[in-house]
């Protein structure tokens, strides 16, 4: 049971979840797994009540987070393998994330060579407004993910054949190999425009 | 936890650069691997009658196994003609560089920016002899 965590909190395996609906869940399970319960127990049940407590965790922390959810569905479907699957982003979004990292090594450089200001504002300018498009970006990829989890949560209530399932699975983890990279992104955007606005 | 041949390159790396890409002889790949957000862009230049790769160029945003991948990639695709260029498996980068298994889709992703690459000047160099010009001012194809 812990190693699925949907039936962990005993939720079908559906991917549009209540967050306070799994809080308490989570809660009712904590107080009935704490160690603090199992004193007198057996050695055995105080180690299981341990480790399923650390489960409990994993869980809800995965659970929580509805990207971390929809990575974890794919990784126990065999859709996900961290290193082993090939993934591919569009050639597209490949020329745009090395423009944009190019862009953020000329405003790195220019930083740590001690750039002169109107070159380093030119610079910073044009990274921000790359750096704005990228969140855009991100927040259509994060729109289209809530999309297909909806279409899996239908086709789950419809009892959908293997086909479909493995279908949308496989969109989704093509819009996941989309954000993993604008997200990497948009984080080194900002911690770089954090720095060269101290510099 | 990286090897000194990584290091090496990766501090050093040969044929960092770029090339036009709009160059008649020159291929270019670009790749990416998502699960890092790692992404390679691994130029050729190569010579329409011997077919050998004259120069070859890279630039890589990702980790140092990754530089070093693709670093080692452009020093043995140099020299080489396209077939045995094509040769090349992401097994031998491994090996070169002692990557550890965490790493090996590194050297993968430097095997498929040279199929790619080569994949880019092939379709340059068909496209005259075989098919006729698809050229971009023509309307849809279909």
């Amino acid at each position: 049971m812990a190693d699925d965590y949907f039936a962990f909190f005993g939720l079908p395996e559906k991917l549009t979840i209540d967050a306070d609906d799994l809080e308490r869940r989570y809660l009712g399970l904590s107080w009935k797994l704490h160690p603090d319960n199992f004193v007198n127990a057996e050695e055995f049940e105080r180690n299981l009540s341990l480790e399923r407590s650390s489960q409990l965790n994993d869980a809800y922390r995965t659970l929580r987070d509805p990207v971390a959810r929809v990575e974890y569905l794919l990784a126990r479907k065999g859709v996900r393998k961290e290193g082993q699957t090939k993934q591919q982003a569009p050639p597209e979004l490949l020329e745009e994330v090395f423009e944009l990292n190019e862009s953020l090594e000329e405003l790195q450089m220019a930083r740590e060579s001690g750039g002169d200001g109107n070159e380093m504002k030119a610079l910073r300018d044009r990274l921000q407004a790359a750096g704005k498009s990228f969140e855009e970006k991100l927040a259509e990829v994060d729109e289209e993910l809530t999309a297909v989890c909806a279409e899996w949560d239908a086709a789950i209530d419809a009892n959908a054949d293997e086909a479909k399932r493995s279908t949308l699975m496989a969109r989704m983890n093509e819009i996941l190999n989309r954000r993993s990279y604008i997200r990497n992104l948009v984080s080194n955007v900002s911690r770089e425009l954090e720095e060269s606005a101290t510099a | 936890m990286y090897s000194e041949k990584v290091i090496d390159h990766y501090k050093n790396p040969r044929n960092v650069g770029s090339m036009p890409k709009n160059d008649p002889e020159v291929g270019t790949g670009m790749v990416g691997a998502p699960e890092c957000g790692d992404v390679m862009r691994l130029q050729i230049k190569v010579n329409p009658e011997t077919q050998v790769i004259e120069d070859a160029k890279f630039k890589t945003f990702g980790c140092g196994s990754a530089i070093a991948s693709s670093s080692l990639a452009t020093e043995w695709v140099k020299g080489k003609t396209i077939e045995d260029a094509l040769q090349i498996k992401n097994t031998d980068i491994v090996r070169e560089l002692s990557l550890p298994p965490v790493k090996i889709h590194c050297s993968v992703l430097a095997e498929d920016a040279i199929k790619a690459a080569i994949g880019d000047w092939k379709s340059r160099h068909s496209e005259s002899a075989s098919e006729p010009q698809a050229s971009a001012a023509s309307p849809k194809a279909e």
